[in-house]
């Protein structure tokens, strides 16, 4: 049988020769991994003998990318307690967070008044200081089923809070091992991870380097772009609307330095002008040591990826979900242009008469939500843990999977924060001033609505009040900022609905872009 | 030098939005995210270039200083303070900053 990875990391000191960095923008903070793990193992005899952690209690992690994050979250596994990492800005510490999600403790860099259970990041912090730790028992051998749960996470609910989902050993040691077959991440190689932590995946790449053996930078979001040029990493995790942003800065900057699409050699960039261009400004932005990118957890346009790829910095699209973990992967062995690689060994992606993929693992994430509205687990989850994903797709001759679109329209912000449109386009047609709506999301950090009224011409007053009303109704991330009011209204006459009345979301986009971009016109959310 | 440095950061705000934005035509109390569009990611980005081109060390700043800064005065405000300053590179220095214990 394979060993655990999980198990490993939980229970093998790393060997020397590789580090763990944390960036903020003020300062970086480097531990050898042979450190990490002494600290987190402290960490988790402090958190035995002051507050009766252990096995089958749960721990709230709710804080930006920093060193307290990851002991926690390693001690955690020592201690075989599960954490419930939290994203900033989605939640708040308090008491309620507490009892919400049945927290024997949480551990937040939030300000927050005095509260029993709450620990600051400083507190676990000193207590992985500790130079005399419990002189008690020293921690016991934990060894992980693969069913066990170690962590749980956090995803969108069509209403109210976010619905949890504990993700099981078996589903995280089978990702963990499938990435390390095609990447073969090892001595030479830094990872980069700036999204949260709170996302699962971006601690896999501490886990990897564990038990791989390799460094880790792990820097907050807002020092990324700083931290890129100075790590030098040979690896970025990172998402679809990063590179495209990335992508956009690269260019500008080629353009300001003289050396536009026809470019011929100035300014230094070499004899094949915008081109070498490209491959300088990315290296100066990625630093010079990149072997590959990695993107997933949103499509990824082909003109981006195509980008990087010509720029020397070859990137790999992927495809999961949440309930999934990575299901397929572009790869330097294997990728295929406009695919999400071939699906890993353990995943199986069955296809229905109408493409609609859903997916078999040897090893589910998991096969039921916690905190779910009634309902929410059997909609996802079939017999056996079978993920029924929503999206569209197909597989060809050799085994790489395309997915062609969403069958639930899913929006994922620049964060990677995802938000599910329907049910807040529902709630807006509450209203009988509305007939139709649908939601955009423009710039990957707000929505836009676009309203056809049931007649000309519109009740604007009308519609005003119910995106108050829907705004109320809706979570942080599901704030409608702006509504369009389409002139002339959605028909099937124009083309803008099918001939079941559904709307043709990309043509109501190009018609209506310049009113969805422009934020000075349109109807605000007060 | 106010000036310079007020024309850099619009030079920079404007390469980053989506419509664009001409430098000159930016109202420097205009929300840049609410009122521009600029996303997190651009906002990042934004003052990255802005710092390196106008040789001030991010590491003046922390998170919570670049949340603060929501219009382009703002910006120009906060970082005029520090033209001039000592340059250091970002993650030249430990410093750690938190809540104090709660419990």
């Amino acid at each position: 049988m394979t060993e655990s990875i999980i198990n490993h990391v939980a229970g093998t000191p790393p060997a020397p020769g590789h580090r763990i960095s944390f960036v903020r923008l003020d300062g970086t903070e480097t531990l050898d991994l042979p450190d990490l793990y002494a600290r987190a193992g402290r960490l988790a005899l402090e958190l035995r003998r002051r507050y009766g952690i252990g096995p089958g209690d749960r721990i709230g992690i709710l804080g930006a990318n920093a060193l307290e994050w990851v002991l926690l979250d390693l001690a955690a596994l020592r201690l075989k307690v599960v954490t419930a990492g939290f994203e900033p800005g989605k939640f708040q510490a308090d008491g309620a967070l507490l009892a919400r999600y049945d927290l024997t403790l949480l551990c937040t860099d939030q300000d927050c008044p005095p509260t029993q259970g709450v620990l600051s990041f400083r507190e676990i912090r000193r207590l992985a200081d500790l130079a005399e730790p419990d002189p008690g028992e020293p921690l016991p051998p934990v060894a992980y089923a693969p069913g066990d749960a170690t962590t749980l996470k956090f995803t969108s609910g069509s209403t109210g809070p976010p619905k949890g989902l504990a993700a099981t050993v078996g589903s995280i040691d089978s990702s963990l091992r499938a990435v390390q077959e095609m990447f073969a991440h090892g001595p030479g190689d830094d990872l980069f991870v700036f999204l949260p932590l709170s996302l699962l995946q971006q601690r896999y790449w501490i886990y990897s380097a564990l038990r791989y053996g390799h460094d880790v930078t792990v820097s907050t979001y807002e020092a990324a772009f700083a931290a890129l040029a100075a790590a030098r990493p040979t690896v970025v995790m990172g998402v679809p609307a990063f590179y495209e942003t990335a992508k956009k800065h690269i260019e500008a900057r080629v353009r300001s330095n003289g050396n536009g699409a026809n470019g011929t050699g100035a300014n230094g960039y070499g004899a094949n002008g915008a081109a070498d261009g490209h491959a300088a400004e990315a290296r100066r932005l990625f630093g010079d040591r990149i072997r590959y990118l990695w993107t997933g957890s949103a499509p990824a346009g082909a003109t981006m990826l195509r980008f990087f790829t010509a720029a020397g910095l070859p990137i790999y699209e992927g495809y999961g979900l949440n309930e999934t973990c990575i299901v397929s992967k572009n790869h330097p062995g294997a990728h295929r242009e406009g695919s999400v690689g071939r699906v890993l060994p353990g995943k199986e992606v069955l296809l229905d008469e109408n493409g609609v993929v859903s997916v078999r693992s040897d090893y589910p994430v998991n096969v039921r939500y916690e905190y779910a509205a009634p309902g929410e687990s059997e909609r996802v989850f079939g017999p056996g843990g079978i993920v029924r994903t929503g999206d569209v797709g197909h597989i060809d001759e050799d085994g790489f999977l395309y997915i062609r679109g969403r069958a639930d329209d899913v929006i994922v912000l620049d964060n990677g924060k995802k938000v599910i449109v329907r049910p807040i386009e529902e709630h807006m047609k509450t209203s009988p001033a509305i007939e139709e709506c649908v939601v955009f999301c423009p710039a990957q950090t707000h929505l836009v609505a676009v309203v056809s009224p049931p007649r000309e011409p519109a009740d604007e007053p009308a519609i005003a009040a119910q995106l108050a009303r829907t705004n109320a109704a809706f979570g942080r991330d599901e704030q409608i900022k702006k509504i369009v009011v389409a002139e002339p209204r959605l028909s099937i006459e124009n083309g803008l609905l099918t001939s079941q009345y559904k709307p043709r979301r990309q043509r109501i986009f190009e018609l209506y872009r310049p009113e969805i971009q422009d934020n000075r016109r349109g109807i605000h959310a007060r | 030098m106010h000036a310079d440095l007020e024309a850099v950061l619009r030079r920079n705000l404007a390469q980053v939005l989506d419509p664009g934005v001409a430098p000159g035509d930016l109202d420097p109390d205009r929300d840049m995210v609410d009122e521009y569009g600029l996303t997190s990611i651009n906002k990042v980005l934004f003052l990255t270039s802005a710092c390196t081109d106008t040789g001030i060390s991010l590491s003046n700043f922390t998170e919570h200083d670049l949340a603060r800064m929501r219009t382009l005065r703002d910006v120009t405000d906060v970082l005029a303070r520090h033209a001039g300053a000592e340059v250091s590179p970002a993650g030249g220095e430990v410093h750690r900053a938190g809540p104090e214990a709660v419990r």
